[in-house]
């Protein structure tokens, strides 16, 4: 009896080990709070941006990565269009792999002129069961994830992308409806994790 | 324009880099073929009865081609047990000609294919698993009655991959 109940509690161990990595947030509910050091030496707290914009749109990305970076110009592009309209694109470097100097760098050759900052053992990245770059999330005012996923389908063309994804996420949060498709996915680089 | 001495060695220089690209070509493995969700779901089919190691890479991916001459050793070490390793590159398509230098350098002895282009990749990385984000490199386990039975996110090593192979693999 007493090694039947062992077995069973070695059987939950296993089975709770094989899930490596804790879920992330789903979609509706509270977006995990943290606060990051930008590149630029200011501060970033999710709290206090999600309050004082109609969204915040927190992007993991990378500087090696190609589907990352084959999203480059139209991560700049968005988040210059839509700071218009109250929202804020931040991105996130969590790759052990990327030094802050080598975000800095990239970030100015590529014109991303949005707040960078770097993950220390990333950690946001484990909050967010972040997976890989580049992987989107956009957190309403109330704090809540409306969205999770990619910024589009075609990494290869922007000019043949069929679903805006991220793009039809803003504009309706931004018009006070439910985001219809509020979670996709897409190939991305694993995130180099410590 | 030219006259017919230059023309003839451009001939033979021609001749010459078509058999050289030829040759090159034919001392690697290539692409076995591009399998969209359906080809995949037929591939695994005929390998009923192994134990199958599916493995998504990409040659931008450097975790993919780290880790994938471990995968190179445990198809070789566990063939005759009855494993079969499949490679699945996602690789563009203008990508080729990497992805056919790293296939001549790595010489796997199992069959790799690309992801067909075209459709929407959420659809294919969701038929492959549910849990599945579509981060690279991604492995997914299957037993001798074609059940999945693990996936496992990342780079992993060949202890690793030993591991959950060995337990299937009796």
């Amino acid at each position: 009896m007493r090694i039947h109940r062992l077995a069973l509690l070695f059987a939950a161990v296993a089975g709770a080990a094989a899930v490596s990595r804790a879920a992330g947030p789903e979609i509706g509910s509270p977006a995990p709070a943290f606060q990051l050091q930008t590149l630029d030496g200011g501060s970033f707290s999710l709290a206090d941006a999600a309050k004082t914009h109609k969204a915040v749109v927190v992007m993991f990305v990378a500087t090696k990565c190609p589907y990352s970076n084959a999203y480059n110009d139209r991560m700049r592009d968005m988040a210059a269009a839509y700071e218009k309209r109250g929202v804020l694109f931040v991105g996130i470097n969590s790759n052990k792999t990327e030094p802050a100097d080598e975000v800095r760098a990239h970030a100015k050759q590529h014109g991303l002129a949005f707040p960078l900052m770097k993950d220390p053992d990333n950690k946001v990245a484990d909050l967010y069961d972040a997976r890989h770059t580049p992987e989107i999330y956009v957190v309403d005012p109330s704090g809540k994830l409306v969205y999770h996923g990619r910024i589009d389908e075609n990494y290869e063309d922007a000019s043949k992308v069929s679903s805006p994804d991220l793009k039809n996420a803003l504009d309706q949060l931004l018009a006070g409806q439910a985001v219809a498709k509020a979670e996709t996915k897409a190939f991305g680089c694993s995130i180099k994790r410590v | 324009m030219f006259d017919q001495e230059s023309l003839s060695r451009r001939a033979l220089g021609a001749l010459l880099l078509f058999l050289a690209s030829g040759l090159s070509g034919a001392q690697g493995p290539r692409i076995a073929g591009e399998l969209d969700a359906a080809g995949l779901r037929e591939r695994l089919a005929r390998e009923k009865g192994r134990v199958v190691l599916l493995n998504f890479w990409a040659t931008w991916c450097d975790p993919c081609r780290e880790e994938f001459p471990d995968l190179v050793r445990l198809q070789n070490a566990y063939a005759s047990k009855g494993l079969r390793v499949l490679g699945v590159t996602t690789d563009f398509a203008s990508q080729m000609p990497a992805v056919d230098k790293f296939l001549a350098a790595q010489k796997p002895s199992f069959p790799n294919y690309r992801k067909k282009s075209g459709g929407d990749d959420q659809a294919f990385i969701e038929a492959v698993d549910r849990s599945w984000g579509g981060e690279l490199p991604f492995s997914v386990l299957y037993g001798r009655d074609g059940r999945k039975i693990k996936t496992l996110s990342g780079k992993h090593t060949y202890a690793d991959y030993e591991k959950e192979v060995r337990a299937l693999i009796r």
